[in-house]
């Protein structure tokens, strides 16, 4: 490794994405998993509870102007009792969130190391929380257990990654009453005021917080998105199913079956893609390229390779673009 | 201000502790060796994203070599002392290197070697009194002889300045590995398919088939990992892991090399294969 330079301090970028979340939450233990969600409308939210936090991820993709002010129409609540930790290393953001939002749900299964973890960090400062946990080994090798293997060659290189910049993650969820936002890079946890409890509860005022913030950028100047954390719903469709079966419901029944079949083929997508993420595909390549040339065809490959280059540089030449790029 | 005698990108590489592996560092640097207002010759490394001078080494002549340790590293090894700083060359192109390290051996054994010195401006010019800084583009020094060629001037400024070099590299393996490559060599070629499966992730949750490779050439981990792979070639440190690979560590020098020792392998293979295949290249 380079010397001096690398402050990701061993931990590696992962993809946020909602089958690598759920999988770190099932090596933590926790009986919870993450859902893509693409609105924030009653419906959508709706199908997806019980829904314990919200998670926003975002980039500034425009560098002229400033973002919104620092507590986006809430107030920083300097005495917070509940689990905060500042983000200390930038790679370990996206695990950093989901400690963050985990560690204020109540009453919530967790492995063993987790729980220590809580304990050990209680009445820790956020700063001090987030140093403890970013040098938590165990919980290192979870979040890097879904980014690629280091080839020794490539690791020491440290080749850039195509979108350099991490998201930055953002948690809502309900805490004593109140709409809270737990930001790592925030001094403290900004509280939104307390939400009805009834009908929607508190996803509402979290979608009207969202929506507000989201507002607050110029257009196009934000890309973000949305996960949500919520308890896995497999148990819970296949016990409806035995009791709607068990009760001679069988309309209702086929229903849940279709649920449930949509819910694993995600889970099969998900472990289909995670088995991706770990594999060091080099051996893959050489053989693709190996397979090539068995059938006489690199030549031809290469030709067309250099075509797309030429006509790639001639496209950002005609848009006048920086020609930087090796 | 220092008179810059000669400069070529270069990042630097280190010794991995207790084993005989250099790893480099990806961050983007330059070589500068200069003739110092001390009068002393500087061999120095510049961080072109900081514009930091990280090493400042004072060297005597024929004290110091530039030698190639393999592919595009070289180290700096010194007679004097057990020191060495490990180097690679950083050009987009390979077409320089041997007149860059052919020139800076030249200014290792004598830093008034003829190549780019000149004696009468840089002795008799107070510093002072030296309008140019070295990257101006106006003649450095004397009304002579330019104290560098405009060519490398230029290249110099855009260096100094963080840029890189124009020079684009002519192809990438990304656009070799592409599903438009791949897939009619699945086709037309049915029985490479399995030479392909002992490649596939152990923990695959389906059992390898010519479906799930279609799957994962075109799946983003994968094409990510091309991208990796291509952009670890061109650095040329790839000798070692090519090996592991079965290629000679030519291989590991570059994308030309790479892809021709794979269709050297193939052909031999080939040759020394079952009848079969000699029917096919008649």
């Amino acid at each position: 490794m380079e010397e001096g330079n690398d402050d990701s301090h061993g931990w590696n970028l992962t993809e946020s994405d909602p089958g690598v979340f759920t999988e770190l939450l099932k090596t933590l233990g926790v009986p919870l998993i993450v859902d893509d969600l693409y609105s924030l409308d009653p419906e959508s939210l709706a199908a997806l509870q019980p829904l314990h936090a919200l998670i926003f991820l975002f980039k500034w993709i425009s560098t002229s102007g400033d973002g919104p002010s620092a507590t986006s129409g809430g107030e920083y609540d300097r005495d917070f009792p509940g689990f905060f930790a500042h983000q200390v290393v930038n790679n370990a953001c996206a695990t950093l969130a989901v400690l963050n939002a985990l560690g204020n749900i109540p009453s919530l299964t967790t492995g063993p190391q987790l729980a220590e973890l809580n304990s050990f960090t209680t009445g820790m400062d956020p700063q001090t929380r987030g140093m403890v946990i970013t040098s938590a080994d165990w919980l290192r090798e979870a979040h890097n257990s879904l980014t690629p293997p280091n080839a020794i060659s490539l690791d020491g290189l440290g080749l850039p990654k195509s979108s350099e910049d991490a998201y930055h993650f953002v948690v809502y969820l309900p805490i004593m009453g109140s709409l809270y936002e737990l930001d790592g890079l925030k001094q403290f946890p900004v509280r939104h005021g307390s939400y009805e409890t009834s009908g929607e509860g508190w996803v509402k005022k979290a979608r009207e917080t969202i929506e507000r913030r989201i507002a607050t950028y110029p257009g196009g100047a934000l890309e973000f998105s949305l996960l949500a954390l919520r308890d896995d719903p497999l148990p819970l469709l296949e016990a409806q199913l035995s009791s709607l079966q068990a009760s001679n419901q069988h309309s209702e029944a086929a229903e849940i079956v279709v649920k449930i079949s949509n819910e694993n083929t995600k889970r099969q997508r998900w472990a289909f893609e995670n088995s991706l993420r770990r594999h060091n595909h080099v051996g893959l390549a050489h053989a693709l390229v190996a397979a090539l040339a068995k059938a006489g065809k690199l030549e031809n490959a290469k030709e067309s390779a250099k075509k797309a280059m030429k006509d790639r540089i001639e496209v950002r030449r005609a848009k006048g673009a920086d020609m930087s790029d090796d | 201000m220092a008179d810059i005698l000669l400069a070529f990108k270069a990042g630097r590489a280190f010794r991995r502790e207790n084993t005989n592996t250099v790893e480099p560092s990806p961050v983007k640097g330059a070589i500068i060796l200069t003739a110092g207002e001390d009068g002393l010759f500087h061999f120095t490394w510049k961080n072109r994203t900081t514009g930091v001078v990280d090493e400042d080494l004072i060297l005597f002549p024929s004290d110091a070599s530039f030698v190639k340790v393999s592919g595009r590293t070289y180290v700096l090894k010194f007679s004097s002392s057990n020191q060495r700083h490990f180097f690679w060359l950083q050009d987009a192109s390979t077409a320089r290197d041997e007149e860059f390290v052919n020139n800076i051996n030249k200014l290792l054994e004598d830093p008034e070697a003829d190549l780019i010195w000149n004696t009468a401006a840089s002795t008799s010019q107070p510093q002072a009194s030296t309008s140019t800084q070295a990257t101006s583009s106006t003649a450095p020094i004397s009304s002579t002889a330019p104290l560098i060629p405009p060519e490398q001037l230029a290249q110099l400024q855009a260096l100094l300045s963080g840029q890189r070099s124009p020079a684009a590299p002519e192809y990438s393996l990304t656009d070799i590995l592409t599903p438009a490559n791949l897939t009619p060599l699945f086709n037309s070629h049915p029985e490479l398919i399995p030479t392909l499966f002992p490649h596939l992730p152990p923990d695959l949750p389906t059992p390898p088939s010519a479906e799930a490779l279609q799957r994962i050439i075109n799946s983003p981990q994968f094409r990510s990992a091309v991208s990796n792979f291509d952009q670890a070639l061109r650095t040329g440190m790839l000798g070692e892991l090519v090996r592991a690979l079965g290629l000679p560590e030519e291989a590991g020098t570059g994308i030309e090399p790479f892809l021709r020792a794979v269709q050297a392998q193939a052909d031999k293979d080939r040759s020394s294969g079952g009848s079969e295949d000699r029917m096919d290249t008649d």
